[in-house]
């Protein structure tokens, strides 16, 4: 950790002496880049945790080292907790890439803090998964900001002791939480009013809800309600996977949203079982963008096409818990790893609607009405929890 | 004044503060209107008796009584004395009124009788006009005598006074000690006096008791203290003395007997004495000190006037009449 | 002879001598040279970010893009007073607060009391070491440690349910509880403080005038360490009102303004309307103090 902390100072040092002198490869102006030039000496990076591990957390798991081994280019990784936190670490300009989920793309690209990505420069972007290419959370107006990471779902998780019967819908954590009154729990974010949004597109069919992060006042409205409602009922809310796997462990929560890594790591006699509601589920596809202020944009590229290689995106998906985003990470995976987040799964990832930001002209399409934008979500998810 | 029934009672008291005994075995009785000096070096005991019959202390042994009553396991607010504490112990948030008024207030007196009680109790120790102050804006003879007023205005049976003047200036005190033996004559209650100070109890005193080791070396007038100390302890604390054991008293006198002799027992002649070489001279305005050496015995002796200097040869005569025998 | 020594001692002082001599001869500019550090330290760390909350406060924010617009707003002001969300949970973070408060005085005051009055020094010395100790341990760990405690399978259900009740869970009661845990060390400590400097001859003074033990405590020991309850109460009421992680962590879904104003830092990234809510209990404390000065409670300190 220390040693960590002392390498980042005096990698963050470099830059600034770097920059100050003038004599470094200063950023392009968000401009696409059109071939690769000679790598820089360092590159930094902005993930969620266990996105670069070089060794340090477990020395089983480093992908960082053969990276710089291979390409000269040192990693200075940070993560962050949540896609907020993300967003005001991005905005500092340290980084030349970033790992975003879909609810904070749209922003990043909006406010020009990224670049558009030239996929043509990076070798390994033919093997992805197409139905995570060109998604409306990595591409704006036919330009292309981010390559896939990895993928997964917000699944529904049940103690299956005090759960009966096994729940297929969400309508345990919904219309019928009270029965597991205070040990409901719910992701702590504005975008899980999403998943109630996705919850209102079956069971509510007059609000005409189309895309649960398409809404206008009244649907949001429609959501907030049943958001309260939940209120009623909840535990407490999660945005650290360590604090809900715990509740879970303890029985404090039986039933609520959840990651499949939190399934994972639940203590081996805790009696829990995770499913895909029937409604579908929210999820998110996490994409590698690269800033609009990087200082080196060719490390950064070379970071983005080594990521996506079937063996680094193995590791790296695996260890976070999440699909992959290029199926032949699958044979470097451990046994059964891409069924158990069932990747490629295609009738699996058309029942998920990824992360992103609601913006005021709705996603939907619809233009005879504004949507309600982030902000609105973000006041609205502060009321819900009251 | 009724004698029959003392104000005070002590019956065997003791006081062991783990292996020590501070108080050991004392019996005394106290008069009603008496004042009542115990006197003593610190570490004596007298004020750990203060402190048993103000009721902060119990007695490991023996027994307290208040005009007659057995109160010895009684709080100190059941019992009808008070104490004027060495360090006044006042109430600093309070005003000097409220302090005096503190004790009728417990005690659900009306407010216009508590008005008029401390309006008197002011008047007493003359600082009618203070009651607005607060005590840290008195000075320490002022504040003195705010705790006295306090302690006077519940008219208790008995005042028990710890030290009270120890903190005042020479002159304060000597004037303190002037007004404190009016109040108690105005009054009429009965004053215990606990002090180190000789002197203040020699001017103060009906009765002085001597503390010594948890004991009392010696009980009696004022002047019997001075006439006719009882003891060596007594004799050196009590006023000053020169003590002469056996062998110097052969010497001096003839008898083989411990003796002590008054300074100011000793004259100062032309002719007659005996030889005395003057070793120090300390003048004390009122009266002179010689320290004199008499075949190599020291002798302290007072004289009123004259002008001697240091080697001189004088002659002193002693009287053996007015040798004490210890 | 004299003079002429005295003339060539003063000739031949050495430039720190003569510093020294005029500052010791002129206490003012003494007292300004030792302070002027603090004092700037104190206005640019203290005084300044203040004002910068202050004047962040009336700022706006591009809602999509997350840049602050400077200018001048009331916007977050008119959100704060209008929206019933703030006033409920301004409340409720009071509640808390005074409830943590009272609670901690009420245990506080006996604990104290023996400590200063009535413990053997051997035994203070123990109790004082068994208070300071929690504090060395990070306050993370025992809000942790407490999450465990209040939990399904925990002590606290262990010891309760035998007696019919429950723990109370990851509630406002658990967050109270754990809070009151948390401040309780800062608000022994100045009672204790107070308490030890009340000469203990006044409580004999007080006995001694007829007061029985309980008209002692409350004529003569409670104004004289009102200002120490005072100074535990600010600790233990402003640390609460500030509070966002230990709710995180026991309270459930419930939610504080502190938890507001890291939301509108972390999760929605709008500062201005974190700097105004964030004046709320910059506020509330400053009525505190002013209710606490009116009453005198300060005078004796």
């Amino acid at each position: 950790m220390q040693k960590k902390a002392t390498f980042k100072l005096l990698a963050l040092g470099a830059v600034a002496v770097l920059a100050l002198s003038g004599c470094s490869a200063a950023g392009n102006g968000g401009q696409m880049l059109d071939k690769l030039g000679d790598p820089e000496k360092t590159v930094s990076l902005l993930g969620w945790p266990g996105y670069a591990e070089d060794g340090s957390t477990d020395p089983a798991y480093d992908w960082v080292t053969p990276f710089e081994t291979e390409t000269g280019c040192d990693v200075t990784f940070k993560s962050y907790g949540t896609s907020d936190e993300a967003i005001s670490l991005f905005k500092t300009g340290d980084y030349d890439a970033i790992a975003a989920s879909g609810d904070a793309t749209l922003r990043l690209i909006a406010a020009g803090d990224v670049q558009p990505l030239n996929t043509s420069l990076l070798q390994n972007y033919d093997g992805v998964y197409d139905f995570l290419k060109d998604r409306d959370f990595n591409t704006v107006d036919g330009k292309n900001y981010g390559v896939p990471h990895g993928y997964g779902a917000n699944l529904l998780m049940y103690n299956t002791e005090e759960v009966s019967p096994a729940p297929t819908s969400w309508s345990v954590v919904f219309d019928g939480a009270s029965e597991y009154k205070g040990k409901v729990t719910a992701y702590d974010s504005p975008i899980y009013i999403a998943d109630a949004a996705l919850y209102l597109m079956t069971h509510s069919p007059e609000l005409n809800i189309t895309n649960p992060y398409a809404l206008d006042e009244d649907q949001l409205a429609a959501a907030v309600e049943l958001l309260k409602a939940q209120r009623e009922n909840v535990g407490e809310y999660w945005s650290d996977y360590l604090k809900a796997i715990q509740a879970f462990d303890t029985g404090d929560t039986v039933v609520g949203t959840t990651w499949q890594v939190i399934k994972n790591y639940l203590a081996a006699d805790t009696p829990a079982a995770v499913v895909l509601p029937e409604e579908g589920a929210t999820g998110w596809s996490d994409s590698w963008m690269v800033s609009s202020k990087a200082k080196s944009p060719n490390c950064a590229y070379l970071w983005l096409d080594y990521i996506i290689s079937p063996q680094a995106n193995a590791a790296a998906t695996e260890y976070f818990g999440e699909a992959p985003a290029t199926p032949d990470a699958c044979q470097y995976g451990s046994e059964g790893f891409c069924e158990t987040y069932n990747a490629g799964d295609t009738e699996f990832e058309s029942q998920l609607w990824y992360w992103t930001t609601p913006t005021e002209k709705c996603l939907d399409g619809r233009t005879d009405v504004k949507c309600t934008d982030y902000a609105k979500w973000t006041t609205a998810w502060q009321e819900v929890k009251g | 004044m009724a004698k029959s029934m003392p104000a005070i009672a002590l019956k065997g008291l003791t006081k062991s503060f783990g292996t020590t005994k501070a108080v050991d075995n004392l019996n005394l009785e106290i008069g009603q209107g008496e004042f009542f000096s115990m006197l003593g070096p610190s570490g004596s005991g007298k004020t750990t008796v203060l402190r048993m019959i103000a009721g902060f202390e119990y007695p490991t042994s023996g027994t307290v009584a208040l005009a007659g009553q057995d109160v010895t396991n009684l709080a100190p607010f059941d019992r009808d004395v008070n104490t004027v504490f060495q360090d006044y112990a006042l109430f600093n948030h309070l005003s000097v009124f409220e302090n005096i008024e503190y004790g009728l207030k417990v005690r659900k007196i009306s407010k216009a009788e508590r008005t008029e009680r401390v309006n008197e109790a002011l008047r007493t120790v003359r600082l009618a006009d203070f009651g607005d102050r607060k005590p840290a804006q008195l000075s320490g003879g002022q504040r003195q005598r705010i705790a006295l007023a306090r302690a006077i205005v519940v008219k208790p049976k008995v005042l028990l006074l710890d030290e009270p003047l120890g903190a005042l200036d020479l002159k304060l005190r000597e004037q303190m000690q002037i007004e404190l033996k009016q109040i108690q004559r105005e009054l009429g209650i009965t004053f215990i006096f606990v002090t180190h100070d000789q002197e203040e109890a020699l001017t103060l005193s009906d009765r002085i008791a001597v503390f010594n080791n948890g004991r009392i070396e010696q009980l009696g007038t004022p002047q019997e203290l001075y006439e006719k100390p009882a003891s060596e302890f007594v004799a050196g604390f009590v006023g000053t003395s020169n003590i002469f054991s056996a062998e110097q008293a052969q010497v001096l006198f003839g008898k083989k007997t411990k003796v002590a002799l008054r300074p100011e027992k000793i004259e100062v002649v032309t002719r007659g004495g005996n030889q005395a070489r003057v070793i120090e001279v300390i003048y004390l305005g009122s009266f002179i000190r010689l320290i004199l050496d008499v075949q190599g015995i020291q002798i302290k002796a007072t004289v009123d006037s004259g002008v001697f200097h240091r080697d001189q040869t004088v002659q002193i005569k002693m009287n053996v009449t007015d040798l004490v025998a210890l | 002879m004299v003079n002429a020594v005295g003339k060539a001692e003063v000739e031949r002082p050495s430039l720190a001598h003569r510093i020294s001599t005029t500052l010791y001869s002129k206490p003012k500019l003494r007292l300004r040279l030792l302070l002027s550090a603090p004092v700037t330290w104190l206005g640019l760390v203290y005084i300044a970010a203040l004002l910068a909350l202050l004047v962040t406060a009336f700022f706006t924010v591009d809602s999509f893009t997350g840049e602050i617009k400077p200018g001048f707003s009331l916007q977050n002001f008119t959100d704060l007073f209008t929206n019933s969300l703030y006033s409920t949970v301004t409340l409720r973070t009071i509640g808390i607060a005074l409830g943590v408060t009272i609670v901690d005085v009420l245990i506080a005051l006996p604990i104290a009391f023996y400590m200063a009055k009535i413990a053997s020094p051997r035994t203070r010395g123990i109790l004082l070491i068994s208070i300071l100790m929690p504090l060395w341990a990070s306050y993370l760990v025992k809000a942790y440690a407490w999450r465990s405690v209040l939990s399904n399978v925990g002590i606290a259900a262990w010891l309760l349910r035998p007696i019919g009740l429950d723990t109370p869970g990851y509630s406002l009661l658990g967050a109270g509880i754990t809070l009151g845990y948390l401040w309780l060390p800062y608000v022994i400590l100045p009672i204790y403080a107070s308490l030890e400097k009340v000469p203990s001859n006044l409580l004999e003074a007080s006995s001694d005038l007829g007061a029985k033990t309980f008209t002692t405590l409350r004529k003569v020991v409670f104004p004289l360490i009102l200002p120490g309850i005072v100074a535990g109460s600010i600790f233990s009421f402003s640390l609460t009102l500030g509070d966002y992680i230990t709710i995180n962590i026991v309270g459930g879904a419930s939610q504080m303004l502190g938890n507001l104003v890291y939301g509108n830092v972390g999760v929605a990234n709008n500062l201005p309307m974190a700097a105004a809510i964030a004046l709320v209990p910059v506020v509330i404390m400053f009525g505190y103090l002013t209710a606490v000065r009116k009453t005198g409670a300060l005078d004796n300190l």
